[in-house]
This record gives C-alpha cells, structure tokens and sequence, in this order.
C-alpha cells in the first residue's frame, strides 16, 4: 500500500527525495519548499468577494467557540432565548470552579499533560531514530519493515480495543495512565514524517564527513542527525500532542471517572454526570484553551507541518 | 562506548540511552501512581452513585464527615441509571474505579444476587449486619443470594404518583385539586382521555405527559408479574400485562399526547420542568427531588402530585447501598451505609429531597409529611399508601435490560414514528442480543 | 532478527583481511555500524508490535471466542460471525457509516477544495485565515460534539432559531433520523474543512506555474485553467484526501456517542448508530466482548476493501489519462 505517500509533498520515492535536496538545506526546509513562492497558478490579488467569502467562513469556524464562552458564562436559562446573547455574562469563574470540582478537571488536566508530554516525546525520539535509519541506512529487510509500517499506518488503532482492553486487564494497568500512554508511545506517521524529512533535510555529504572522522553510528545520530533533524521533530512534536491531547476512543474505554484525562472529564461531563450545561460548556472551554493557546502561538508552524506532512495523524 | 571525540561533547550515546530510560521511569511512576494510597491518617471514602439518593442535598454526608473526623468522603453520582450501570460493570471487571460505596438500581439487584455474588460484600460480614432487619418485607429478601449472602442495604423504594403542573391545567380547563384531579381519573384510559381533553386547549408547546418511556413505567409499577414469573422464567414477551402497557404508552406517543422527552439524557426533558413542555409526569417518590433540582426555586409551587389513576399502589424504582468486594475500607464503608439507611436519615432523605423510605421505623415517620415547595401536597400520605397497596414485585437479573430496551422502543415510536408492532419486535430483538 | 547484514553506508568495515586482525576498536566499531539500523528501529517496532499489530491479530482470535466482560474466553468458531451477519443491527449501523460518511465527506472535500482555491490567491492576513481555518482540527471530538449538541437543541438551539427566522418549525435534530445525521456530519465537516483545504492548497502551490502559463496563451479562462489544471494536477492529493477521509467516518464514534447524550445506541432507533459505536456498545454496554471483537475485525476488514480499491481505481484512472 504505497496511497499515503501519494499526497506527500516529497515523494516517498528517493530520486523524488534527492531531487527535493535543494539549496535551502537549514531549518524548515522541507515545510518552507512545501509552499514554494515561484510554483503553483500566478497568484492575483483576491477581489472583495474574495475576503468576504473567506471572512464569513472563517467566521462561521469560530463562531462555535464564542458560544462555548458565552453558553460557559450565563445561566442556560438566558441562552434559551433567541438570539443569543453574543457576549460573555457573569459566571464563567464560577462555573469553571464547579467543573473543576465536579469534574476532576484539574485532575484531568494534569493527567493530559503527563500523557501528551510523555507521548510526545517518546514519539519524537524514537520515530526520528526509526525514520533515519529508513531514510540514510540501507540494511537488510529495510524495504519490507518500512512497508509494513506504512502498510500499517492507515489502520485506525480503535479497531484494537476490545485486545488491548484485556490486556491492559491483565496487567492490572487498565484506568491507569499506563494503559493511555503504552500504546501511543510511537506512531507509524512519525517514522514516515521523520524518514521524508530526514531523506530531504540531511545531506549525505554530511553523514559521509561524519564516517570519515571515525564516529560511531549512535555518535553520528547524537551530533549531526538530531540537530538537523530538530525542527521536523518540533512539528512531529506539536502534531503528536494534538493527537496525543484529543484522544478519545481508548481513553474513554480505559479511564473512568475517578483518573481521567481532559476527554473522559469531557465524555463523563456529557454524559449527564453534571446535568448543568453552563458547566459542562465551562469544562468544555477549560479541556480545550490549553490546545488552542498552543495552537494560536505556534499556529504557522503547525500549518507547515500539516501541510508538509500532508496525512491525518 | 569509547571512540575518537572529534565530532562534539563526550557521553552522547549514553545521553540518549538516559533519555530513554527517563521515559521509562516517568512511565512507570505514573503506573504505580494510579494505585490506591495505603490508608494513612483519614480514610477517604468514595461514593459513586446515579441519579439523586439525597445525601449530598441534604447535607448527610457533611453530617456523617462531621461525626467521624477520621473520615472523609468523595461522592461522583451518574444522572441515568442506563449509563450508570454499564460503567459500572467495566470497572468491576477491570478492577480499577470501583468507589467503596456502589449504588444499585432495584431493577439491577436480582443480576447482582444471581451473577456478581463474588464482586459485592456479604454485609453480614461487617459492622452493617445489625441493620438488615427493620426493612419492609420484600426489601432485604430481593438483595440476599441463595446462600443468604446479603450484598446491599435498602435506601428507598418507588411508590408512585403522578406530579403535575396546576396552572397548566387551570389553562386547558381541567381540575387542578389532587383530589378532584385524581376523580377524574379512575384508569390509564381515563388519564389519556383527560389528555385529548389537555392537548386540545393547551398552551402551544406543551404536551401532556413527558414522555412514552415514563408513562410506561408507571403502568406497569403496578403490576406483581413484570418481566419474570414466579418460577423465574423471563416472560416480558409473554405477559399480557407487560405487552397492554406498552402499547397503551405507545399510543399516546402517536396521538401526540407526549413531549417526546427521553428521560435523563435529553437535555430538554430537565428543561421541562420549568418550561412548561409537559404538564404531567409519573413520579415515582424519587422523583420528586429531581424536578426540585430541575425546576429550581422558580418552580416553587408550580407542582402538585396526586394519586396513580384509580388510586392503584405501584412501585417504580428504589435502590440498595452496596459495598464492592474490591474495597479497601470495608469496616468504614459498612459504617457508612448503615448509618445512611437508618431510619432516621431515611425520613430526613424523605422529607427534603422525597426519595420514600424502605425501612418500617422511618416510614412509620414519614407518615404525616407535606411538602411546600409541591403546594403542601400531602406527599407521606400518597407515598405510603401507594407502598402499601402495591404488589410485592417480582424481580429478575435482566430486568434493567428489560425495561431499557422497552423505553427506547417507545422513544422510537414518538419521535421516529415507528409502529408500535415494529418497535416492540425491535426491543425483543434488542434483548435477547443482551441476553444470549 | 537477523544479524545477516547488507553494507551499511556509514562506518563499514575495511579491507577483507579477515576481522580477526582488526583491532578491537575497529571491529566494535565496525560491528556497532552494521547493527545500529536495527538498533534504531527496534524501540518503535518493539512498542509497535506489542500494541499495534499483536492486538490486531488478536482481534482475530477473541472474535473467535464468546468473551464476556468479567469472564473468561470460550471457544466458539464463528458463531460471533453468524450472529452478526444475521443481525439487523449490524446492517443497520454499516448503512448508517455509509451515509454519515457520504454525508460528511462529499461536502467537507468539495468545501476544502473551493477554500483552497479561494485561499490561493495573494491574500492579506493569510496566516490568521490559515490558523483561523485549522482551530476546529484542534478542538477534540468531545469539546466539538458538546456545543454542537447545545447547537442543535430541539427547543432552544441557534439552529432553530434561525430556521425560525424564515418561518420554518423547530427540527427535533437529535431524534429525527436524517437530521441527526446532518448534525453529526456537520460536526465531522467543520472539524476537518480546513485541514483538508490546506492539503488541497499545497497541492496547488506545487503545480508548476508553466502549464497554467501554457493555458493561458490557449485562452483558457480562470475556471477553464481550474477545470484543466488545477484539478487534474490535484488528482492524487484528491484520492489521498479521500481515502484518509473515508477511514475516517468508518471510524466516527465520539461524535455519536456524545451527541446522544453518551449512550451508545445512536438514538432510539439507531439513526445515527455508526460501526464504531456498535462496537463499543457490544463490548462495554452490554459486555460481549467477543462480538465488539467480530465487529472490529470486520470492519477493519472493509476498510482493508475500501482501501484496496480505492487504490485500484486510482491506478485504473491514472493509466487511463496517460
């Protein structure tokens, strides 16, 4: 199954690789090459009509998150009425700290970020070194192991619950942040977003000049490697912790209540065990602020790497 | 790994191996820090229960913390009991999130005695066995094995009645005195009959009852035989008595005669009871707290309850305490229950939230209770009466499953039009998927 | 694993002589060289096997088995896969994937190819539209679905409201059968618009500018050049954008669950009853996790079809346009 490469900017072909090599060797190149200025249909100025249309869809995105602020601050009883006000009322602390107390949000929360951390960084340091070796290496049965990777990359892991869920039984790890984060550790996206980035951004030169010091292979990786490789591990990084942020599926089945991360805080929230819906709009807002400031601040880069990578986590 | 140093600081590789070895480590400290604690100075103690028992309304647990300062209490309650109990069930299997103190639905107390003896305490093991007696007589039978292993203590039980909204009728011309009220309504016929009366000079948007699922389950809250016979054979399929109920409900689903709420999910159901989108409701003694919740202080008097049409005693719901064989403070939990099921806080369960009690000593108390914020209805009458003259009811282990796939059948028939033949054959097929 | 190696390009091993009379320096050095690939994807394939692939072998097996939640697996063939194929339900929620995907997905791709079209031109403010485009791709399925589910409310919701506006009656969205599946879809649609239309905008940045040159010489105007360029040049963005799209919604499960309130029957009659939360209700509503087994291996089955012929046809086209 070779589709996935399809969309890919850089071939998943190496001559496509090789030829992607260009002067613009540094940091961000393959995302920067990803949206090239001198390419694509010459690029007129957009009309009004344009920005119009753009203004309103862009509106239409957001909307959806000034009525969780809104709904989040006021008495349901007062978005009950059409229309609904459109600015945020007087209880969004109050509910927040309902939330936060009914729901474990805190907890949640804190439980989110020690499993998106921990998943992030696994991933990016163990898909970078698998995607070197798949990039730069040639080893015996390369080819099969890169293809069952990528074989394997579309299958959604939701499909492996029901085993997973008995085995994490049996290791008296399931409703334990183990069991959430085990699984996730690595991902077969970011060994095929490493070895693209890698093929592109690491010049041979350099692995040659490398050999010809003497280095050893782990000490070729620490000094010339990771160092290119940085920036493709950042946005691997950024794209992972979305992921890792808004799991849902295995959490929810894993989890319960009393040890939740921010989405089974969220699933318990909508599942009537606050029947409050200015609470649960205000837990809703809370689980998600924390992406979203991340995503607002690092927003182009995520972009780039969404673009260059070009596949649903 | 030694080998020439030109390229950059000595120690990487064994830089990289430490990386992951951290990795490993945080991983590991987050495994063993989901663990429960050792007990060390105050026991916590978690409850876990659905929809509203009354104890943290009414301050109980607060009392209870209060007389025992080496405990403290964390209390996490479900709104519906469907998804109450499913949650339930993965958490006993995987060991992990079961609270200390479990609360289990009536309906679900005969698959417990049946099939999950080994998962649940045998109180009689513990400082609660001197307060298994002092129940009415089927209440503490109902929660003991075969082997006259005790797994729960009784909380409330569900004598019903009906609630319903005075000026609502007064608008449609219709009776708004209990008593009055409940002359007109000698049968479930004549109740849907005063609903065509209803629907006709109703305010626009408000329906006669809540819903199809409800209506159902008071009807058959009267009934002996529900969904086993006596010699515990699964019969809902045959029991006339079961399959008259539904299609009684089912048809007023289809003359319109529901707000098409489904009961403890739909958002607009708790809605209603301020709004004014049903005028009537069947209320189980439970259920009296719930509209409390919902309808707030601005629904203060909008309700009143009256008798089950024909006056008849019916019993819809009620739960146990119950102590999973997982916790780690038995003694404590124990304690606990016992002193929630007590008489005395029973009727005080009773008397401000309206959850009816089981045991003999607090019902005897209850006896003369009205209820301000429902008119001064004469709430301990109805509810008492209404337990005396109900059947003594027969349960069975699949009697949740039962009556869930029936209130969804119905739903299907009031908002997706099914017929009601299509939808009944729907709700067997849904068994017996659960069943087999 | 083998330790039969191929050449590594780095630190290999010179001269034949014989390795015995390398220093011992060199030869660890040699040896470190030719093992260290394996080396490096061992921590991924170990982690992967062990909670990827073994699962989704085993999978198979538990299928196999009747396994209740609580209880230990028995043995019994296929009847896991009779009950399914004879059952109602399963057609039920295999039809209603379908028409939650053709739902969500027609729409959102054709969305996300107009706004990467509009997005192309030189724009002020690009990267505030492009953040402001991918928001929804950051909010998670739950935080989504809850406001969607307020949204959509029968009594009181926007959406009612505006439909009041132009004079038509409240919908009940979550108990009718299309609406909620509208609903749900256009929930999946804002989540992942933008995402798509930025796919779709780097494939069209990576058109080279010489054959919309070449078209313009021809006379070709600005929808004939999309017509004839942008979109035969976008063709394998487009297949691969609808592959990952229709994997997808074969896998919707938070959207439904939680826009039913939590419950996994997809509404009273299963209208919005996806394979996802069949599954899920088998296994943890009703306990037979043996059957959310069955259910799992056959869908992962299907997506295997789908994928296979997706790739077919994509094939079948290409060959035909060259």
């Amino acid at each position: 199954m070779s589709a996935p490469a399809a969309a890919a900017p850089a071939p998943a072909s190496q001559q496509g690789a090789r030829a992607a090599t260009g002067p613009e060797q540094g940091h961000l190149a393959a995302i920067r090459r990803a949206l090239p200025r001198h390419r694509g249909r010459p690029q007129d100025a957009a009309g009004l009509t344009t920005y119009v249309v753009l203004g309103v869809v862009a509106l239409l995105f957001l909307a959806p998150f000034g009525y969780m602020l809104v709904a989040a601050s006021r008495p349901m009883a007062e978005m009950n009425t059409f229309p609904p006000p459109l600015l945020p009322g007087p209880d969004l602390w109050k509910n927040i700290a309902t939330a936060v107390r009914q729901q474990n949000i805190g907890l949640a929360l804190g439980n989110s970020l020690i499993v998106s951390g921990i998943i992030t960084a696994s991933t990016a340091l163990f898909c970078t070194l698998a995607g070197y070796a798949f990039a730069k290496l040639r080893f015996r049965g390369r080819d099969l192991l890169f293809g069952v990777t990528l074989g394997t990359m579309m299958i959604p892991p939701s499909l492996s619950v029901v085993p997973l869920y008995s085995i994490m039984a049996d290791l008296g790890l399931a409703g334990s942040l183990s069991s959430v984060v085990l699984p996730s550790l690595v991902a077969a996206f970011g060994v095929f977003f490493m070895r693209q980035y890698l093929s592109s951004a690491l010049p041979d030169e350099l692995l040659e000049a490398a050999r010809m010091d003497g280095a050893t292979a782990l000490r070729t990786f620490w000094s010339v490697v990771l160092p290119i490789a940085r920036p493709g591990m950042a946005v691997l990084g950024m794209l992972t912790f979305m992921t890792a942020w808004n799991d849902f599926f295995w959490p929810v089945i894993t989890l319960n209540s009393t040890n939740p991360t921010v989405q089974v805080a969220l699933n318990n929230l909508g599942s009537g065990y606050v029947p409050d819906t200015a609470v649960i709009m205000a837990g809703t807002l809370v689980g998600t602020l924390p992406v979203l400031v991340v995503f607002v601040v690092l927003g182009r880069q995520i972009v780039g790497g969404i673009i260059s990578g070009a596949v649903k986590g | 790994m030694s080998s020439p140093r030109k390229l950059s600081q000595p120690r990487t590789t064994t830089a990289a191996i430490a990386v992951a070895a951290a990795i490993t480590l945080t991983l590991t400290a987050c495994g063993s820090g989901a663990t429960p604690a050792a007990s060390s100075g105050p026991v916590e103690l978690k409850v876990s229960l659905f929809g509203t028992f009354g104890y943290d309304e009414t301050g109980l647990f607060k009392a209870y913390e209060a007389q025992n300062p080496g405990v403290k209490i964390t209390y996490e309650s479900t709104q519906g009991e469907d998804k109450y109990w499913p949650a339930l069930q993965t958490r006993l299997a995987s060991g992990s999130g079961v609270a200390d103190v479990q609360g289990i639905e009536v309906a679900r107390i005969s698959d417990v005695t049946t099939n999950q003896s080994d998962k649940w305490t045998d109180l009689r093991d513990t400082p609660a066995k001197d307060s298994i007696g002092g129940y009415i007589g089927w209440k503490e039978p109902a929660a003991t094995t075969k082997d006259g292993a005790v797994l729960g203590l009784g909380t409330d039980i569900g004598p019903t009645g009906i609630c319903y909204r005075p000026d609502l009728l007064a608008k449609a011309g219709l009776p708004t005195d209990p008593a009055a009220l409940a002359a007109q309504m000698p049968t479930w016929d004549a109740f849907l009959a005063l609903g065509e009366k209803y629907k006709a000079n109703a305010p626009a948007g408000s329906a006669w009852h809540d819903s199809a699922g409800g209506l159902y389950n008071a009807i058959v809250s009267t009934q002996k035989e529900i969904y086993y016979d006596g010699s515990g054979k699964l019969v809902y399929n045959s029991n006339p008595a079961v399959r008259s109920a539904f299609d009684t409900a089912a048809g007023a689903g289809q003359k319109g005669l529901t707000a098409k709420l489904e009961q403890f999910v739909d958002p607009g159901w708790d809605q209603g009871f301020s709004s004014g989108s049903f005028a009537t409701i069947a209320c189980p003694s439970w259920m009296i707290g719930y509209i409390k919740g919902k309808a707030g202080d601005a629904g203060a008097n909008k309700w009143n309850v009256t008798t089950l049409p024909g006056g008849a005693g019916g019993n819809w719901g009620g739960a146990y305490l119950a102590i999973p064989a997982s916790s780690q403070h038995k003694d404590e939990a124990a304690k606990l229950i016992a002193w929630l099921t007590a008489p005395e806080q029973q009727a005080t369960v009773f008397d401000k939230v309206g959850n009816f009690p089981s045991t003999t000593g607090a019902i005897a108390k209850v006896e003369g209770t009205t209820d301000p914020y429902f008119n001064n209805a004469p709430i301990g009458k109805i509810f008492s009466r209404s337990a005396e003259t109900s059947p003594v009811q027969i349960l069975g282990p699949e009697d949740g499953v039962v009556k869930s796939a029936m209130t969804q059948a119905l739903l299907s028939v009031e908002t997706s039009g099914a017929s009601p033949a299509d939808a009944w054959k729907a709700a067997g097929t849904k068994i017996s998927n659960q069943v087999g | 694993m083998t330790v039969q190696l191929d050449r590594p390009v780095p630190g290999d091993s010179p001269g034949t002589g014989g390795p015995v009379r390398l220093p011992w320096r060199s030869r660890l050095h040699a040896w470190e060289g030719r093992s260290a690939p394996y080396l490096y994807v061992t921590p991924f394939f170990l982690v992967f096997a062990a909670f990827g692939l073994f699962p989704l072998v085993y999978t198979a097996f538990i299928s196999l088995h009747r396994y209740k939640l609580g209880s230990r697996m028995s043995w019994i063939g296929f009847d896991n896969y009779v009950w399914l194929f004879t059952n109602g339900a399963f057609y039920n929620s295999l039809w209603k994937t379908i028409t939650i995907g053709v739902l969500s997905t027609v729409p959102q791709l054709m969305l996300a190819l107009g706004l990467a079209h509009l997005l192309n031109y030189r724009l002020r403010g690009r990267t505030f539209l492009r953040v402001a485009m991918l928001m929804p791709y950051a909010t998670s399925v739950a935080a989504a679905t809850l406001v969607f589910a307020l949204i959509f409310g029968r009594d009181a919701g926007i959406i009612n409201g505006l439909l009041g506006l132009v004079g038509i009656d409240p919908v009940d969205w979550r108990n009718g059968d299309w609406t909620a599946q509208i609903a749900i879809s256009v929930i999946v649609i804002w989540r992942w618009t933008g995402y798509n239309a930025l796919i779709y905008l780097a494939g069209m940045q990576s058109i080279s500018s010489d054959l919309y040159e070449a078209a313009a010489l021809d006379g070709a105007n600005r929808w004939q050049q999309f017509r004839h360029v942008t979109l035969p040049g976008l063709r394998p963005t487009i297949l691969f954008t609808i592959v990952v799209s229709t994997i997808g919604a074969s896998q919707l499960f938070g959207e439904p669950l939680l826009f039913g309130g939590g419950q996994a029957n997809g509404g009273p009659v299963g209208q919005y009853q996806t394979l996802g939360l069949f599954m899920y209700q088998q296994g943890w509503q009703f306990g037979q996790l043996g059957r959310a087994a069955t259910v799992a291996w056959v869908t992962f089955l299907l997506i295997i079809g789908l994928v296979l012929l997706n790739t077919r046809l994509s094939k079948l086209r290409g060959g035909a346009d060259r």
